[in-house]
């Protein structure tokens, strides 16, 4: 089977910064992946040039849904999510002063058509849209836990919350491929353990998960498969023990010597 | 015809280009478009007409006493209606700046009242009215000369100011990055009100020299010459003061030619037009960094 | 079947439908003059101009400094139309409605992809140049002179045998201005509760957040300006058909500035509160204009007024009178002080 997302030689410089070199790497449908690498790899940068925020100085990435496979370096963000991929921010965006259940409802955006006539004139089709939208946001927001809350206003919420509605937000694209960046980030234990069960339920529901995350605890518990990245490039990959013991990356996050006191 | 029309365009660009010079260090050291700098300009022409009217100034004491209070007027400006917004979104501080260009305007109205009003008989050294240079069907009055050398004595000095002074260095910081600047030291709250300050000089000089030119003073001079000398300042480059001293004369020229052989109807049309054709193919000016919104950052 | 009317009306409906009864019958309250009924109809004129504007900033967070060169065009084109061919007021409206978008698309499409500061200075330089045109164009406006004897409007049903009445007076016009607020309110109401408004409160919030949704930024924000171009244009004609009479300094930059003020004061954003704003403004224009000539003060004072209010409001209440509900809920939850200035104002630093 052809895999969801492929990235190949990727490379990626702001100015004369090389943020990204000669990375490639595969995710399978229905895999969740873990990208890790200490502060400033190139994480959240990858995660741009996929979204269509960043544009790739070269290479290639391919995203392959329903046996279409489409090239989206340099793609608007707006296609990348109309065609099928999701993210969420290392810094929570949701907009703040709308309730709970319009954030999620403007996830559908990409989804439904209705413009200026229908919202005037209030069609049937368009009462029909609304509707559909109004259901999908609060069976997404159940999907998340927060059933119930869709009144509230989403910057009053505190910050668990507030990071479900931003996946329930993703969620609600219906995309094929959701990038989480750092969704545990702040997370108290029992948060986190939620957030892996939520995790595991998004993929079972048919959605593959690439998320970058620095909680250990959550990457070796969700993740089947880890792609380590440094400097901007592919340090290692594998199964998450195996890469936690790599002494490569072990090299990476704590430095010189540290691998060899690691093994000792 | 030609040369006449370049001798005034000099003229009213070199006016311009004082002006201009204060929008775009004020642009350059909090990133706002300070609508009421306008309006200092209109204040430096009607201090210098209240010196010499109600004070019997002589006209260089009368100048530079304006000069003095509008430099005040730019730093009052800023510590009452900027500086306690510097924490908001832009568009809180542009209102801000919109509505104390609106309330100077009428102030200077009720003060003033709105009929223009020449500067007193006398008041202007009259040797100013003589030819000084002729040359072909063009002349030039000692007046002209004068403006001439003013604005070039004050953008020269503007220049050693920025690049050689420790002030000058202190506000090219704070222009490239407030936060670094602070932590090295510098107090970037009185480097941005000596901005003001050295803004409203100039533009009141400006004002005085124009007010005194045309010999009418009205309290609306400051709208139209402002937003002309904003549009010198984008077609400069915002945020660079030689940028706006290059825009302000380039502007003052074609605004001369255009008028002089397109259609004098629509002279102000002519910095209109620069302005917005500027900003949307070039924005970045002749020698302006763009400053692209942040839309990228996460 | 959809809800035409909601089920459960809550404290804010009935004072609005109180506001509305009233309305009905102010014409016909004894101490009101056919002076206090014009001040009223100018009152409603400007709710649809504020109703029209808000869109732009309140609902998508761009400042438009140029609303007063919409206005303009849909008045002199209304009165060109009027004066020239004779057309009914009932077929200028959606005419005016779609040039004013079609100029709003015009001016829109190359300048939203600016920076906010630069895109307020395009939209102020556009307007400057309406007027300029409006004055100087003489062989078309009649420039300085105005453009006297524009038919006020008629209902002409003559065509199905019927008798033709023209509005004559202030109080046909005041039921005629009133009905276009409702529908302009009403258009408002429907687009603030749909997917359209919807992807434009994303815009105001987080450019960002918004794509990653699938918004096309510029495509929307066009929209948005189209639209209140469109009912400014509206506005417009409506003025022409009512005073009869256009002249060039009738549509000044001060008109777009006073219709900026109208919403900060009111509230960005929130229907009723620009209405209020409106209200508020054109009321208290009204009084001073009457009231400082007594006082020994020239009229300008009412500028100054107007000046000072912007700069107090933007320091200590920049979310307006009405605020939006989110920012109203926050302010209520004793989180006041630099949070709300960021979000009711909306723009990004």
């Amino acid at each position: 089977m052809k895999p969801i997302l492929e990235i190949n030689r990727l490379y990626k410089n702001f100015g004369g910064l090389e943020a990204l070199k000669d990375i490639s790497f595969e995710i399978n449908p229905l895999e969740i992946i873990g990208l890790i690498g200490p502060n400033g790899a190139g994480k959240t940068t990858l995660f741009n040039c996929v979204a269509g925020l960043e544009k790739p100085s070269s290479g290639e990435i391919l995203f392959t849904n329903n046996s279409r496979t489409v090239s989206i370096g340099g793609k608007k963000p707006e296609s990348v999510t109309s065609l099928g991929i999701a993210r969420t921010f290392q810094n929570i965006r949701l907009f703040d002063n709308l309730t709970v259940i319009d954030n999620v409802k403007i996830g559908q955006h990409c989804r439904t058509r209705t413009m200026f006539l229908g919202a005037v004139v209030r069609t049937p089709g368009q009462q029909e849209e609304e509707r559909l939208v109004t259901d999908k946001a609060n069976q997404f927001l159940e999907f998340v836990g927060l059933a119930g809350r869709g009144q509230e206003i989403a910057s009053s919420m505190p910050y668990g919350n507030q990071r479900r509605l931003e996946i329930a937000r993703a969620l609600a694209t219906e995309p094929r491929l959701l990038m989480l960046d750092e969704p545990a980030a702040g997370m108290n234990p029992q948060e986190s353990r939620d957030l892996m069960a939520l995790i595991r339920r998004i993929r079972d529901k048919g959605i593959t998960i690439l998320l970058i995350e620095h909680d250990m605890k959550v990457v070796m518990g969700v993740c089947e498969r880890v792609v380590v990245i440094n400097h901007g490039q592919w340090l290692a990959e594998g199964k998450p023990q195996d890469v936690q013991n790599n002494p490569k990356v072990i090299e990476a996050y704590l430095g010189k010597g540290a691998a060899s006191a690691a093994s000792a | 015809m030609f040369l006449q029309q370049l001798v005034n365009g000099l003229t009213i660009g070199g006016i311009y280009a004082m002006i201009a010079v204060g929008y775009t260090m004020i642009y350059g050291v909090i990133q706002l478009i300070n609508f009421a700098h306008g309006e200092i300009y209109m204040l430096g022409a009607f201090f210098a007409f209240t010196f010499i009217t109600f004070l019997g100034l002589p006209f260089y004491a009368a100048f530079l006493l304006s000069m003095l209070c509008c430099a005040v007027c730019g730093m009052l400006l800023d510590i009452v209606a900027y500086r306690p917004l510097r924490q908001s979104p832009r568009l809180a501080a542009l209102i801000t700046a919109i509505g104390m260009s609106i309330f100077l305007q009428n102030l200077a109205m009720v003060i003033w009242g709105s009929r223009p009003k020449p500067f007193p008989h006398g008041a202007v050294p009259a040797y100013f009215e003589n030819k000084a240079v002729t040359f072909g069907d063009v002349s030039l009055s000692w007046f002209h000369l004068f403006i001439f050398a003013i604005t070039i004595v004050m953008m020269v000095g503007l220049n050693l100011i920025i690049q050689k002074t420790k002030w000058g260095k202190a506000m090219r910081a704070v222009a490239q990055n407030k936060t670094m600047a602070a932590l090295t030291g510098i107090n970037v709250n009185r480097v941005i009100s000596y901005t003001f300050a050295l803004a409203g000089s100039l533009g009141g000089a400006a004002g005085i020299l124009v007010g005194a030119y045309y010999n009418s003073l009205y309290p609306t001079m400051g709208y139209i010459a402002g937003v002309k000398a904003f549009a010198a300042a984008v077609l400069g480059g915002i945020g660079s003061v030689p940028g706006a001293m290059l825009g302000g004369v380039v502007l003052g020229v074609a605004e001369a030619f255009g008028a002089g052989y397109l259609s004098s109807l629509y002279r102000d049309g002519i910095s209109y037009g620069v302005m917005i054709t500027v900003i949307v193919l070039i924005p970045a000016g002749l020698f302006g960094k763009i400053i692209k919104e942040t839309k990228k950052s996460m | 079947m959809g809800k035409w009317f909601p089920t459960k009306f809550r404290r804010g409906d009935i004072i609005r439908i109180g506001v509305f009864a009233l309305a009905l019958v102010v014409p016909f309250l004894p101490f009101v003059s056919d002076y206090l009924l014009h001040i009223v109809v100018l009152v409603f004129l400007y709710m649809i101009l504020a109703l029209g504007l808000n869109i732009v900033p309140g609902f998508n967070g761009l400042l438009d400094l140029g609303y007063v060169g919409f206005y303009g065009i849909g008045a002199y084109t209304s009165g060109l139309l009027t004066v020239h061919f004779g057309l009914s007021f009932w077929i200028i409206v959606p005419l005016a409605f779609m040039n004013g978008a079609i100029w709003g698309i015009l001016l829109g499409a190359p300048t939203l992809r600016l920076t906010g500061d630069y895109f307020a200075i395009v939209t102020f330089g556009f307007s400057e140049l309406v007027v300029l045109l409006i004055t100087n164009e003489i062989w078309l406006t009649r420039g300085p002179l105005g453009l006297p004897g524009i038919d006020p409007v008629s209902i002409d049903l003559s065509l199905f045998g019927g008798p033709k009445w023209e509005l004559v007076g202030e109080l046909p016009y005041y039921y005629l201005a009133l009905f276009l607020v409702l529908v302009t309110v009403f258009v408002m109401y429907r687009i603030q509760d749909s997917r359209l408004g919807r992807a434009w409160f994303a815009i105001r919030d987080d450019e960002v957040a918004a794509v990653s949704c699938g918004i096309n930024l510029l495509a929307y924000k066009v929209i948005a300006f189209a639209i209140s171009a469109a009912f400014g244009a509206v506005g417009g004609a409506f003025f022409a058909r009512w005073v009869t009479f256009l002249s060039p300094d009738m549509f000044k930059f001060w008109e777009s500035f006073l219709i900026l003020c109208m919403i900060v004061l009111g509230g960005m954003g929130n229907i009723w509160g620009v209405m209020v704003g409106a209200f508020v403004l054109v009321s208290m224009s009204e009084i001073l204009r009457e009231l400082l000539p007594l006082l020994g003060l020239p009229v300008e004072v009412r500028f100054l007024a107007f000046g000072l209010i912007m700069v107090l409001m933007m320091r200590f209440r920049p979310a307006g009178l009405m605020p939006i509900p989110a920012v109203a809920s926050r302010m209520k939850a004793g989180r006041v002080k630099r949070k709300k200035v960021k979000v009711a104002v909306g723009m990004k630093k």
